[in-house]
């Protein structure tokens, strides 16, 4: 692999991204709505029953539905957009890797989101003061991490959605709920507060999404610091790795057998 | 007989079946081509002929089922990655772009896919937007451009990493003619004064004649003939016979009984009340005949003329109907 | 006028487009899964802020109920109503939408007919959904949800669902009139629909709690009155007036319907003189 091409592929992608979001400012307006109601409507259902200590987790739920939004429909999907509009085709008869492609996509959504995120807290913030306790050091480390790991699935859900076509916007509808609710985005979905059995909390595991939350719950609402909450970063990052792998190999393994069916680049509208 | 090395393309027996409910459909069945460097190649052919297919095979977007394809000495089955470095392609259905970035940006961002230094994509992106009356149009949004100077970007970006070969799919459709000739212009020049390759798939045959060199005749997934235009044209010896015919038809096919006719498209007017009928003859006798055929028949002709012969006609000649004939052929 | 014709033709459509992308029965399987997920998110919600906030916080199953019900119905409303905006982004994207227009019949139709295909589906996978969820929460939560679920109170509520057909219509409209307009960012419209009923119309809390002007606001939009009206119906315990409720339903949405109706017919025309009408989405 040649790594100046390589760089030069991401950060063009990246830059693609970033252009298109804060070129068109509507765009950012555009984002930011459901996950500041959503966040809202939450917080104000834990204020309804009096729970407003955890009205935190609601904020913070928020703020990562952006985030899992932006990975499902601007990350997963693109692909199956890209070969609509035909520029699946260019990328496929260029020597750009696929992989750069993603992972430049994958930056770009993540600055691209954070305006939306922030508005969630700072909003979050003025109406309901939540009450924190955090070791920052901790919380940005694995917020990091849950992000790095979040984008690698999407980079992975990217190469199985490349087989589906126009189902691609159907799989996105039916993953996006389940997923927000068996990860715990507003509540903990794993450990001893959790309402699900443990056979599902085992499966909800295998998400970033679920180990991040808790993590980032426990850092940022606990005061739990990098020593305490180690397994679930190593487990972040081990996931993180292991998406980048299988999603590398999954995008030839679906580009050969594509170019061997000819549904490589077929357009489905 | 071009030699190998000389060679920027080259296919060898292709084959290309796609499994479908039904039985498998042939796609490309023993197509064998030679492109020299520095040449325009078309392939023409009806909808459904396989000039699409390929180019698809050609750029490394799809596998051949069989037979072998080159492009400047690599393997399209083998070696994609190293085709991909000295080719681009461009669709005329597609405007392929972000619509929410500029042209330029666009036009950029495709640059770097080739791994083209920022400053050097820039001189380019300038260079090829004035040859194609871009410049104007470069910071506007890609949604906001009108199909033609969307065209234009698409031409523009099937340049940006100086490829040795181009493929383009029906580059011009859809385009108004002043746009499509400068087009047409702008890839002659390119052949001109860079040396490169350009294998152009189109069913127009007005396009082919302006600016191939040499032009593949393809039907149902094989070559039926290939030259220059201008040779193409001369393997039918006479003017074609031109007939306007009243009452109107939809098919004559008497005319295919007549000793010499080596076929026929015909095209009718209800509201003249009238069809023409292209004819390609072997020689003055069979025209002679062809008219007498269609007066016996109840027909009166109108009017009749020889004229130059065109690209269908070859096809007519070596496939018995028209490229219109074909395309309903295939839908029944 | 109207032509029943051009009504279940757009219909039908609606039917294909949202159903036929996979084998139908999969397709409507596959359709429950977000509504039931959703409903299931705030009442975990419900449960774990109740169940783990101290002695002046209790859990009660009335409540969790109440939250169920409000959930399931505020994502059926966002479903349907969503739909024009969808009908006419893709159609404008298609090149359909043009010839649509250009039919002796306007475009309205054919919008409310994909609006009432997509209502039929929903209120199927709601119900669907609802009934899933009442039966894995009793199971996760060890508990009994309380609702009542017999003839009458069915028809309570298919009466309620049909009564807010015309708010959401006109929603539908609203929407549609910016997707008429537009260019881009249509999609965009579902998530902001979604979350301003959740906030809104009392699906998770009663709107009591918002502050005064905005909860005067909420408690007569007609979405809320719908879902108080169907908590009433089948959620034992509920405090509420059904027909009241009914009566502001129906009474809103006849005035959400014709606000509706008036500017997407405005956009409409205003979209022809500016030459938009077949203007590609970006």
């Amino acid at each position: 692999m040649e790594t100046r091409p390589w760089l030069r592929t991401m950060k063009a992608r990246a830059l693609v991204r970033l252009w298109s979001i804060f070129g068109e400012r509507l765009w950012i307006v555009v984002n930011m709505g459901f996950p500041i109601l959503s966040s809202l409507a939450l917080s104000l259902l834990y204020y309804s029953i009096g729970a407003t200590g955890y009205i935190g987790f609601a904020i913070l739920g928020g703020v990562m539905v952006a985030f899992w939004g932006n990975v499902l429909w601007s990350m997963a999907s693109q692909f199956n957009w890209d070969k609509q509009e035909g520029l699946f085709e260019i990328y496929l008869t260029s020597p750009a890797s696929l992989s750069a492609i993603l992972i430049g996509m994958s930056f770009g959504g993540i600055i691209g989101t954070a305006p939306s995120a922030a508005m969630v807290i700072g909003i979050g913030w003025v109406l309901f003061h939540p009450v924190v306790a955090a070791s920052w050091g901790a919380v940005l480390l694995t917020f990091l991490l849950t992000l790095v790991s979040l984008y690698a699935m999407g980079m992975t859900l990217s190469s199985l959605y490349l087989t589906y076509g126009r189902e691609a916007e159907s799989m996105n509808n039916v993953l996006q709920e389940p997923v927000s609710m068996v990860s715990g985005l507003y509540f903990p979905a794993i450990g001893g507060a959790s309402p699900f059995p443990f056979a599902i909390q085992a499966v909800a595991s295998l998400i970033p999404l679920t180990i991040g939350m808790d993590a980032l719950r426990k850092s940022l609402f606990r005061g739990m610091d990098v020593g305490s909450i180690w397994p679930s970063l190593v487990t972040l990052a081990v996931m993180a790795v292991i998406f980048l792998v299988i999603s590398n190999f999954a995008l030839k393994a679906l580009e050969n057998r594509g170019r061997r069916d000819g549904t490589i680049a077929v357009r489905i509208r | 007989m071009i030699s190998g090395t000389q060679a920027s393309v080259k296919v060898s027996d292709l084959r290309r079946e796609f499994k479908t409910k039904e039985a498998p459909v042939v796609a490309l069945d023993g197509v064998s081509l030679s492109v020299s460097r520095g040449e325009i190649f078309g392939v023409l052919g009806p909808n459904g002929a396989g000039k699409t297919t390929i180019i698809r095979i050609l750029s490394t977007l799809l596998l051949p089922t069989g037979g072998s394809a080159s492009v400047m000495g690599f393997d399209v089955e083998h070696e994609p990655e190293k085709v991909r470095h000295v080719i681009n392609m461009a669709s005329g259905a597609d405007k392929a772009g972000y619509d929410f970035i500029s042209a330029k940006r666009n036009l950029w961002f495709f640059s770097q896919l080739y791994g083209i230094q920022p400053q050097i994509a820039e001189k380019r992106i300038g260079d090829l937007s004035e040859r194609l009356g871009l410049t104007k149009y470069l910071d506007r949004k890609f949604y906001a451009l009108s199909t033609g100077y969307r065209q234009r970007a698409t031409i523009a970006r099937a340049f940006i990493n100086d490829p040795r070969v181009v493929f383009l799919d029906e580059p011009t459709i859809g385009l108004d003619v002043m746009t499509a000739r400068s087009i047409r212009d702008f890839l002659k020049d390119e052949v001109r004064q860079h040396d490169r390759t350009i294998m152009l798939a189109t069913h127009n045959m007005a396009e082919v004649e302006a600016i191939c060199d040499r032009v593949a005749i393809i039907d149902k997934g094989k070559i039926i003939a290939e030259g220059s235009p201008k040779e193409l044209k001369r393997t039918l010896g006479v003017p074609a016979l031109v007939m306007e015919v009243t009452p109107p038809e939809k098919s004559f096919d008497l005319l295919a009984q007549v000793e010499g006719v080596k076929g026929f498209t015909s095209a009718s007017d209800e509201e003249r009340g009238l069809s023409t009928i292209q004819v390609v003859v072997e020689d003055d006798g069979t025209a002679r005949r062809a008219e007498e055929a269609m007066a016996q028949s109840g027909h009166k002709v109108i009017a009749s003329w020889r004229k130059e012969t065109t690209l269908e006609e070859v096809f007519v000649a070596m496939v018995g109907r028209g490229f219109k004939e074909r395309e309903e052929q295939d839908g029944d | 006028m109207i032509s029943f014709r051009s009504l279940f033709a757009s219909a039908w459509m609606g039917i294909q487009h949202d159903l036929a992308w996979t084998y139908p029965p999969v397709s409507l399987a596959l359709q429950v899964v977000a509504p039931f997920a959703s409903a299931m998110t705030v009442s975990m919600i419900y449960w774990f802020g109740s169940s783990n906030s101290g002695p002046g916080v209790l859990f009660n199953p009335t409540q969790l109920a109440y939250v169920l019900v409000g959930s399931t119905l505020y994502a059926h409303v966002a479903a349907y109503a969503w739909v024009p905006t969808v009908a006419i982004a893709e159609g404008k994207n298609l090149s359909v939408f043009q010839h649509i227009y250009l039919t002796a019949r306007s475009t309205a139709l054919y919008v409310a007919g994909r609006a009432l295909s997509s209502f039929a589906i929903s209120v199927t996978t709601s119900i669907a959904a609802l009934a899933a969820a009442y039966y894995v929460l009793g199971s996760f939560l060890s508990t009994t949800v309380p609702l009542t679920v017999t003839p009458v109170t069915a028809l309570m509520l298919g009466i309620a669902l049909v009564a807010d057909i015309p708010a959401a219509l006109g929603l539908g409209y609203l929407l549609g009139a910016y997707s008429l307009y537009a260019s881009k960012f249509e999609w965009s419209l579902p998530g902001y629909v979604a979350g301003l009923l959740m906030v809104f119309s009392g699906a998770l809390f009663p709107p009591s709690i918002l502050p005064y002007p905005v909860s005067v606001g909420a408690t007569y939009l007609p979405f809320t009155q719908f879902i108080a009206a169907a908590r009433v119906a089948i959620v034992p315990g509920v405090s509420g007036n059904y027909l009241y409720s009914l009566s502001l339903c129906v009474l809103g949405g006849a005035i959400f319907l014709v606000v509706g109706l008036a500017v997407y017919f405005a956009a409409e025309k205003k979209a022809r003189k500016d030459g938009v009408i077949d203007r590609r989405m970006a």
